[in-house]
C-alpha cells in the first residue's frame, strides 16, 4: 500500500465541489507557464531582423525565460510555504503582464532578455508551482484525475496561442502584440483568484477518505481511528509531522533524506534531457525528410491534438483503483514507453510513418506530462510537495536547457536526425527501467513499515483495552466493595 | 695485390649499382587545342639521383628539325614551367593564349648523367627524351540562328557547325553555365536544335550550344527578355515614427540597371538617393531594391508605392500598399482585457467574501490557517 503520509494532512480534502473551480484556475496557470515562452518563437524572426541580431542570439530570450521559470522554482516554494497559493500566482500574474509592458518598449535585446526573460519567466515559475501545490490541498482521492485534467491547459493554451500570436503579430506588429499578450497573461490572476485556500477542518468519518486503497477495511479503519497514536509510531508519519513543523521553514531541506524523492530526482535528471528534443526536432526531421511546411506543422498539431485528450484521459486512469495504488508502476511505464517510442522512430518512412510516430509520441508525451507531479505528490505527501517541486524544477533546470542544444549538436556531427532520436530513446528508457525496479524496490520498504506500525499501533490499542478493562473492574470492586 | 684491386673493383661496382639510370614513369600526351586556349603537358622521371627535366620545342621535319628550349617564362611570358624534384622529378609545361605558330612537337628530356651538360659530348647520347605533339586550330565558325533573341514570346535556337574537320560524338546546351538535361544527345550532326515553347524570365540568360569534340567548341546565344520586378510583400506594415522598408527585387536577363521608386499621387512623384530631408534611403543592387521610410507619419505615408526596375530593353514594376499603424492601436484591446481581467477578479472575491460568513458560522474551528488571507 502507498504510504499514508498524505491522510496526515489534518483534514480531509473536499475532492470536489469548489477543488473543481481550482482546477480550472491551475489548467490556465499551468497552461500559461509550459504553453507561453514556446508560443513567443513566432515574434523572433521579425525582432532579430528589427534589433539586427544572430538568431542565437534571439533564441536566449526563448532560454532565458525557461531558465528563470525553472530557477525560480525555489523562491516559489518558499513564498507558497509562507503565503499560500493565491498570493504567489496573483503577484506572478502581474508580473509577467509588467514584463511583457516593458519589453513592447524595448530599446535593445538585451532589454528584451530582462524584461521577457528574467521578470517573465519569474513571473511564470510563480504561476506553475503554486497551482500544482494547491491541486494537492483539494483533492487526495481524485488527485491523479485532477492532476491530468490540470495538466491539459499546456496543449490547450499552446493551440490557442500559435494562431492568435500570428492573427497579433499581422495585425499589430509585435511590439503591440507584447502589449497585448501582457494582458491576456493577467487572466492568470483570474485563475489566482480561483485559488482559494482549502479549509482545513477535521472530519470525524473516516472511511470515506481511503475509498481507493485495496486491503483489508478493517485494517484501515484501525487505522483511521487511532490516527493520533499512528502518528506518533508510524515511522512515515513521523516525519510527515517533522514535515509539518518545516512547513513554517522556509524550504524543506530534509526532503533530500527522502528515499522516494530520490528515486524520482535521480530518474528525472536523466529524464530530462531526451523530454523536449523529440517535441522540438520532429518539424525539422519532417522537413529534412522531404516533407512540405505545412504538412510537418500538421504534425505537430496531430502530436498537440493527441496530447490534449491523452492527458484527461490518464488522469482517470491513474484514479482507477487498479493503477491508484502502484501508480508509480505506471508512471515507469509511461517514460519507458516514451523511450520505446523514440527509438522506433527512425523506421518511419515517409509521411504515414511519421504520422502514426507522431500520433504515438503524443500518447507517450502526454501520459508523461500528466502523471509527471502526480507522482511526485504521491511519494512526498500534499505537505512537502511545494518545497518538492521547487527543488525538483531548479536541479532539472540544467538538463531541460541543455537537452535540445545537445540534439542539435548531435544532428550536426552526424548529419542524420537517427543518432540524437536513439540518444533520446536511451534517456528516457533507462531512467524507465530504473523506477521500475527502484520502485519495487520502495514499494516493498513501505508495505513492511506499514505492516510495522500496524503492528505496533494494535498492541498500543490492545494495551489501552487492557488499562480501561482493568480500569472497569477496579471501578466494578470499589463499586461492589 | 691483385687481391686488393678485385675486392676495391667489386666494392665500387656495388656502390655503383644504386645509382639508376633515368627513366619516364609519366610521358606528356598529344593534344588538339583552339587558338586562344590553353595547354598542359606533364612529365615525369624517376632515378638515382634525381634527373633533371627540360622542355624543348621541335620545329621543322627530320633531318632539318630546329630546337629551341623552352624557359619559365618564355614567348612573352606564355610559357610557364613548374617542376618540383623531391624523390622523383615531375615538371609540368603550361601554354597560354595559343597561337597557330604554338603548333609544333614538344620534347621533355631527362637526364641524371652527370656529365649531361658537357658541351663537348653528344647530348642525345645522355638525355632521355619523350614527345607530344600539340596542333592548335582556328576555332571552327558555328553559325547561330538567331544571334540575339531580344524581347519575343518564343523562338527556336540553332547552332550550325561548318567548316571543321573535327570528329562530332554528339551536343548539348547550357543554360548560365547549367547543362539543361533534355537536350543533351549523341548525335553527331553538326546541326542542333533548341526550342523555347515561351520565354519567361525564369528561362532567359546566356544559351550555349556545346559540341562535344576533341576539343570542345560552343558558341553563345543570349536570350534577353524585360526584368520581371516583384515585391517581397505587397502589403507592408509599419509603426508610427518607426521606419517602414519596403523591398523589390528583380529576375530575369539582363538585371536591371537602374531602380527607381515612386509613390502614387494623382500621379507619379519620385524619391531621390538620400534626398528629401533624411526621410528616404534607397539601396539598390542589380536584383534588389530596398526603400526605407524613418518617421512614418500617418497622415503622409500611407499609400501606394511602385518600384521601377530598367534593362535595356524597357522596365518592369510593381505596387506596394503602405500601411502605418497607430501606437495606440494596440492599447484599446490592453485596456479592455485588462478591465475584463480585473472584473472578474472582483467577482471572485465577492463571491467567495459573501459565502465566507456563512462557512465560519458552521462552528468548525479553522486549524492552523496558513494562507488564509
Amino acid at each position: 500500500m502507498p504510504p499514508p503520509a498524505a491522510t496526515n494532512l489534518g483534514y480531509t480534502p473536499p475532492d470536489g465541489g469548489w477543488g473543481w473551480a481550482v482546477v480550472f484556475g491551475a489548467f490556465i496557470s499551468i497552461g500559461f507557464s509550459y504553453a507561453f515562452p514556446k508560443s513567443l518563437t513566432i515574434y523572433f524572426k521579425e525582432i532579430q531582423e528589427y534589433f539586427s541580431v544572430s538568431y542565437s542570439e534571439i533564441a536566449w530570450v526563448s532560454s532565458v525565460m525557461l531558465a528563470s521559470m525553472y530557477a525560480g522554482g525555489p523562491i516559489s516554494s518558499m513564498l507558497v510555504n509562507r503565503y499560500g497559493s493565491r498570493p504567489v500566482v496573483l503577484v506572478g500574474g502581474i508580473m509577467v503582464c509588467t514584463g511583457m509592458v516593458l519589453a513592447s518598449f524595448g530599446t535593445s535585446i538585451i532589454h528584451l532578455y530582462l524584461c521577457v526573460g528574467v521578470i517573465g519567466g519569474f513571473g511564470l515559475a510563480f504561476n506553475l508551482q503554486p497551482a500544482l501545490t494547491i491541486i494537492g490541498t483539494y483533492f487526495q482521492a481524485k488527485r491523479p484525475l485532477a492532476n491530468g485534467l490540470a495538466m491539459t491547459g499546456s496543449p490547450v493554451v499552446l493551440f490557442t496561442l500559435a494562431p492568435l500570436n500570428q492573427f497579433l503579430f499581422d495585425s499589430f506588429g509585435w511590439r503591440g502584440s507584447f502589449l497585448i499578450l501582457g494582458s491576456i497573461v493577467m487572466n492568470c490572476c483570474v485563475a489566482g483568484a480561483l485559488m482559494r485556500p482549502v479549509n482545513k477542518r477535521v472530519q470525524p468519518k473516516p472511511t470515506n477518505e481511503s475509498p481507493n486503497r485495496n486491503g483489508g477495511g478493517e485494517e484501515a479503519e484501525s487505522v483511521n481511528t487511532g490516527t493520533q497514536s499512528a502518528d506518533l509510531l508510524n515511522e512515515e508519519s513521523q516525519t510527515a509531522s517533522k514535515g509539518q513543523s518545516n512547513v513554517h521553514k522556509l524550504i524543506d531541506i530534509s526532503l533530500f533524506k527522502h528515499r522516494g524523492f530520490l528515486i524520482y530526482l535521480a530518474g528525472n535528471v536523466i529524464m530530462f534531457f531526451g523530454f523536449f528534443a523529440p517535441v522540438v526536432f520532429l518539424a525539422p526531421y519532417a522537413k529534412h525528410l522531404g516533407i512540405d511546411e505545412y504538412s510537418a506543422a500538421f504534425l505537430l498539431s496531430i502530436f498537440a491534438l493527441v496530447d490534449m485528450f491523452i492527458r484527461p484521459a490518464t488522469g482517470f486512469i491513474g484514479n482507477t483503483k487498479w493503477v491508484r495504488p502502484r501508480i508509480q508502476y505506471f508512471f515507469s511505464f509511461a517514460v519507458s514507453y516514451n523511450g520505446v517510442c523514440h527509438l522506433l522512430c527512425p523506421l518511419a518512412s515517409g509521411y504515414l510513418g511519421l504520422v502514426v510516430y507522431a500520433v504515438f509520441f503524443g500518447l507517450a508525451f502526454g501520459m508523461l506530462s500528466a502523471l509527471l507531479f502526480e507522482v511526485l505528490m504521491d511519494l512526498v505527501g500534499a505537505n512537502r510537495f511545494s518545497s518538492a517541486v521547487g527543488l525538483v524544477t531548479i536541479i532539472e533546470c540544467g538538463p531541460v536547457l541543455l537537452g535540445p542544444p545537445l540534439s542539435g549538436a548531435l544532428v550536426d556531427i552526424f548529419g542524420d536526425y537517427k543518432y540524437m532520436y536513439y540518444a533520446c530513446g536511451v534517456f528516457m528508457l533507462v531512467p524507465g527501467i530504473f523506477f521500475f525496479i527502484m520502485h519495487y524496490y520502495n514499494y516493498k520498504k513501505l508495505d513492511e513499515e506499514q505492516r510495522q506500525s500496524v503492528a505496533v499501533e494494535m498492541k498500543t490499542s490492545e494495551e489501552t483495552v487492557e488499562l480501561k478493562m482493568n480500569q472497569d473492574d477496579k471501578t466494578v470492586d470499589a463499586a461492589d466493595g | 695485390m691483385k687481391l686488393l684491386w678485385a675486392v676495391s673493383a667489386l666494392l665500387l661496382s656495388c656502390w655503383r649499382t644504386d645509382a639508376s639510370t633515368a627513366g619516364f614513369t609519366k610521358s606528356p600526351l598529344s593534344q588538339m587545342k583552339l587558338i586562344d586556349d590553353s595547354a598542359e603537358l606533364h612529365c615525369e622521371v624517376i632515378g638515382n639521383p634525381i634527373p633533371e627535366v627540360q622542355w624543348w620545342f621541335v620545329e621543322g621535319e627530320e633531318p632539318n628539325e630546329t630546337f629551341t628550349q623552352l624557359f619559365d617564362g618564355a614567348r612573352n611570358d606564355r610559357v610557364q614551367i613548374n617542376a618540383t624534384y623531391i624523390v622523383h622529378a615531375t615538371s609540368i609545361i603550361h601554354l597560354t593564349s595559343l597561337t597557330l605558330d604554338d603548333s609544333g612537337t614538344y620534347e621533355c628530356r631527362a637526364s641524371n648523367d652527370p656529365d649531361r651538360n658537357e658541351l663537348k659530348k653528344t647530348p642525345k647520347i645522355k638525355w632521355i627524351r619523350s614527345q607530344a605533339n600539340i596542333i592548335v586550330i582556328e576555332t571552327p565558325n558555328i553559325v547561330t540562328e538567331p544571334h540575339e533573341v531580344s524581347n519575343q514570346t518564343s523562338a527556336v535556337l540553332s547552332c550550325n557547325l561548318t567548316d571543321s574537320s573535327l570528329l562530332i560524338k554528339g551536343s548539348y546546351w547550357t543554360l548560365n553555365g547549367n547543362i539543361l538535361e533534355d537536350s543533351v544527345s549523341a548525335d553527331d550532326s553538326p546541326f542542333t536544335v533548341h526550342r523555347l515553347d515561351k520565354i519567361t524570365h525564369s528561362n532567359s540568360g546566356t544559351y550555349e550550344c556545346v559540341f562535344k569534340t576533341e576539343p570542345q567548341v560552343k558558341q553563345t546565344i543570349e536570350v534577353k527578355t524585360l526584368p520581371h520586378v516583384v515585391a517581397y510583400k505587397h502589403s507592408e506594415h509599419g509603426n508610427e515614427n518607426d521606419k517602414g522598408v519596403m523591398v523589390c527585387v528583380g529576375h530575369g536577363h539582363p538585371l536591371p540597371t537602374d531602380w527607381g521608386w515612386f509613390k502614387e499621387e494623382d500621379g507619379n512623384r519620385k524619391q531621390i538617393l538620400n534626398g528629401t530631408g533624411d526621410k528616404y534611403e534607397i539601396k539598390s543592387t542589380p536584383n534588389k531594391t530596398t526603400l526605407t521610410i524613418n518617421e512614418l507619419s500617418i497622415q503622409d505615408d500611407i499609400g501606394d508605392y511602385t518600384c521601377l526596375g530598367t534593362n535595356e530593353l524597357g522596365p518592369g514594376s510593381d505596387k506596394i500598399h503602405l500601411r502605418v499603424r497607430s501606437r495606440l492601436a494596440a492599447l484599446w484591446p490592453f485596456l479592455g482585457i485588462v478591465a475584463e481581467v480585473i472584473i472578474l477578479v472582483t467577482i471572485i472575491f465577492i463571491y467567495e467574501k459573501r459565502r465566507k460568513p456563512d462557512e465560519v458560522n458552521d462552528g468548525h474551528h479553522l486549524d492552523s490557517c496558513l494562507d488564509c488571507i
